[in-house]
């Protein structure tokens, strides 16, 4: 009897200090309990599982004769066995309000700045969502009045001044092909910024020389 | 065994752009190279021929004046001693043709170039053919005023890194030390007063024995339990005290077998090493720069995105160590071989939300006003970022219960609140716009 409840006591044990390993923390990614269904069949964005054993046990429940596991998702189509495809050559994107990509090259600064003309309407909304999109993107290096006074600005050099006497009749088309090409040293944001972002960050700067 | 020891892998798609930043910037650096040979060089080339510089101020307004001048104009394009955009500025007042010439430079230089001045179109080659801004606003006085600022910075010794390095360390070592060295002292203090409080207690029962013993008129019972001597199998046999150990260890078992049963499929505090020691601490918290900078899907998109390599150089082009450090940090090395080799960087993704569940960060930071931190817990102190929240469905749904829907100047929401207000004195949350319908989020 005396034996049988060690026993008893010792399996508890055991039982708990398996369950120990079942949290997550650190590299430990954690148990989990029968994930079929955590793992996308179609390709997302962001994630890719290139391990072709991967989820060789759920495949057993759903054998459908494609020769690895059942969470096993990259595009062997594409480099590096990516899920996100890379454009054809020469499409452009078109946003919602029907901007095509900007044409202008980045050697015709001046071009840019006597030509283009801000899309936007002279409201409060605009000058609003300029501050807003400002601090987003210009903030930790412009500074939050435009003086260069940035965190980052200590460590790079050649942050303009916005409010100083060079910049201060730039036009807006000005303002918008610098964000979109860069200048001097500051890189192209065309990237990361879409074109009315950039019209209406280029309507806040001008405030911001105004004041 | 069950496969679910995955580690599910971040790709990213380089964007077009990147070949044709990493050719900009090559060039850039080899430009920079080159010129800072050239410009040190023309400095011993080019002794006071002129003698210029006679007329420069050195009175401490005119000078003051100049430095304000030169940070609001000059500093985004120059520098004292180093070349930036363009030329260091220490020694121009003896290199260039005259006084005048920097001012006429200074206010056109572009009408300079074009009249065919000699010193003037080299410059313009020598920089690729960059033009100077104009500042036709500056005065003569204010120019002069400049050069003499420039003059007294290029006089100066170069004494002001060395300072400022020490004071880092120092504040650093004291941030990491003081606090665990305080701990440790404590801890120790503790455990040397109860070792002696103990040593008292058992001095004391000693004295107080030997002195009970003396007494002639205490009666057998007495003089029994005084003597009697602790009998450690007995105690340990005692029912007491085995129904305390069982009840203790049956309850940390339970109660260990709970939490581990509940960890499971939950993965908060998964931390994983990253490809690149990429530091949020230094990135969103000590350079404060907008998570939204880097993560430009987060108000447009399901995903808030991984930046590509090509948002990593718009400040890794020129800033390629750890402040204070020269050379190339091995870890910003890793983006420029990825650019240069058009390799991907493989982050390890954290936040795994099972595929049947769906979630849109849009809808979330954009239309709901929710903060990164809300979810992602103070990521701008992490140094490696780690899952804060449970995200399992439990905690879902006690935010949509909890949270109040902005509809503060939003049409579209008018006439739910007047329905809403009539059946309920509660303000509207995120339950009563269909927060916990199955179907928003299982499908």
């Amino acid at each position: 009897m005396n034996i049988y409840k060690h026993i008893k006591f010792a399996s508890l044990f055991a039982v708990g200090a398996a369950l120990t390993a079942c949290g997550a923390g650190g590299e430990n990614q954690g148990l989990e309990y029968a994930p079929n269904m955590y793992h996308s069949v179609a390709y997302e964005p962001l994630k890719q599982i290139t391990d072709e054993s991967a989820g060789n046990m759920a495949e057993l429940l759903d054998s459908n004769g494609d020769n690895h596991g059942e969470y096993y998702n990259s595009n062997p189509l594409n480099p590096y066995r990516m899920t996100m495809r890379v454009p054809p050559a020469n499409v452009v994107p078109r946003s919602d309000k029907g901007y095509l990509p900007y044409r202008i090259p980045k050697d015709s600064l001046d071009l840019a700045a006597r030509t283009l003309k801000s899309p936007l309407p002279k409201t409060d909304d605009v000058l609003a969502g300029g501050k807003l999109l400002y601090d987003r993107y210009c903030d930790h290096c412009h500074g939050g009045s435009g003086q260069a006074d940035g965190p980052v600005a200590d460590k790079y050099p050649g942050v303009a001044n916005l409010t100083g006497a060079a910049y201060q009749n730039i036009s807006e088309g000005h303002i918008f092909h610098v964000i979109t090409w860069g200048k001097g040293l500051m890189q192209p944001h065309g990237s990361q910024v879409k074109p009315e972002d950039r019209w209406k960050i280029a309507r806040y700067v001008k405030k911001l020389q105004n004041q | 065994m069950t496969p679910n020891k995955l580690l599910t892998r971040v790709f990213l798609a380089f964007t077009l752009a990147s070949s044709l930043l990493l050719f900009h910037n090559s060039q850039a650096q080899e430009a920079a190279q080159q010129d800072t040979t050239v410009t040190e060089g023309s400095n011993d080339e080019q002794p006071a021929a002129q003698g210029a510089d006679s007329g420069l101020p050195t009175d401490a307004d005119r000078i003051s004046e100049g430095q304000s001048l030169f940070n609001a104009n000059c500093k985004t394009c120059h520098k004292v001693k180093e070349k930036l955009v363009g030329p260091a500025l220490q020694g121009v007042y003896d290199r260039a043709p005259s006084i005048d010439w920097i001012v006429d430079f200074v206010h056109n230089s572009s009408k300079v170039i074009a009249s065919g001045d000699d010193y003037a179109n080299n410059l313009y080659q020598e920089y690729n053919q960059t033009q100077m801004t104009a500042f036709p606003t500056l005065s003569k006085d204010q120019i002069i005023n400049i050069l003499g600022y420039i003059k007294q910075e290029a006089e100066k010794a170069p004494e002001v890194v060395a300072p400022t390095e020490g004071a880092g360390t120092a504040v650093q070592g004291a941030g990491d030390g003081v606090p665990t060295e305080y701990l440790n002292a404590i801890m120790i203090g503790l455990v040397i007063v109860l070792v002696l409080i103990l040593v008292v207690l058992i001095l004391i029962t000693t004295v107080l024995r030997k002195y009970l013993n003396q007494q002639k008129d205490l009666d057998e019972e007495d003089r029994e339990i005084v003597n009697a001597s602790f009998r450690l199998d007995a105690a340990l046999k005692s029912k007491p005290f085995l129904f305390l150990v069982v009840f203790i260890t049956t309850a940390i078992v339970f109660k260990v077998v709970i939490n581990n049963l509940y960890a499971v499929g939950v993965q908060q505090g998964y931390a994983p090493k990253q490809p690149i020691a990429f530091s949020h601490k230094l990135h969103a918290g000590e350079n404060d720069i907008d998570c939204n900078y880097c993560h430009t899907g987060v108000r447009i998109s399901k995903n808030a995105n991984i930046p590509s390599p090509n948002i990593c150089m718009n400040c890794h082009s020129m800033i390629k160590n750890v402040a204070g450090q020269s050379g190339v940090s091995p870890e910003i090395q890793k983006i420029y071989d990825a650019i240069e080799n058009d390799r991907p960087i493989e982050w390890v993704r954290i936040h795994n939300l099972p595929d049947l569940a769906y979630f849109n960060h849009s809808q979330h930071v954009e239309v709901g006003g929710i903060e990164c931190q809300t979810c992602h817990g103070e990521v701008q102190e992490m140094e490696v970022v780690r899952q804060h929240s449970l995200l399992t469905m439990g905690w879902c749904i006690d935010c949509h219960r909890k949270t109040d829907v902005n509809t503060k100047g939003n049409e579209y929401y008018d006439n739910l609140v007047e329905l809403h207000e009539e059946q309920s004195n509660e303000a509207l949350k995120v339950e009563d716009i269909g927060g916990l319908e199955c179907s928003k989020c299982h499908y």
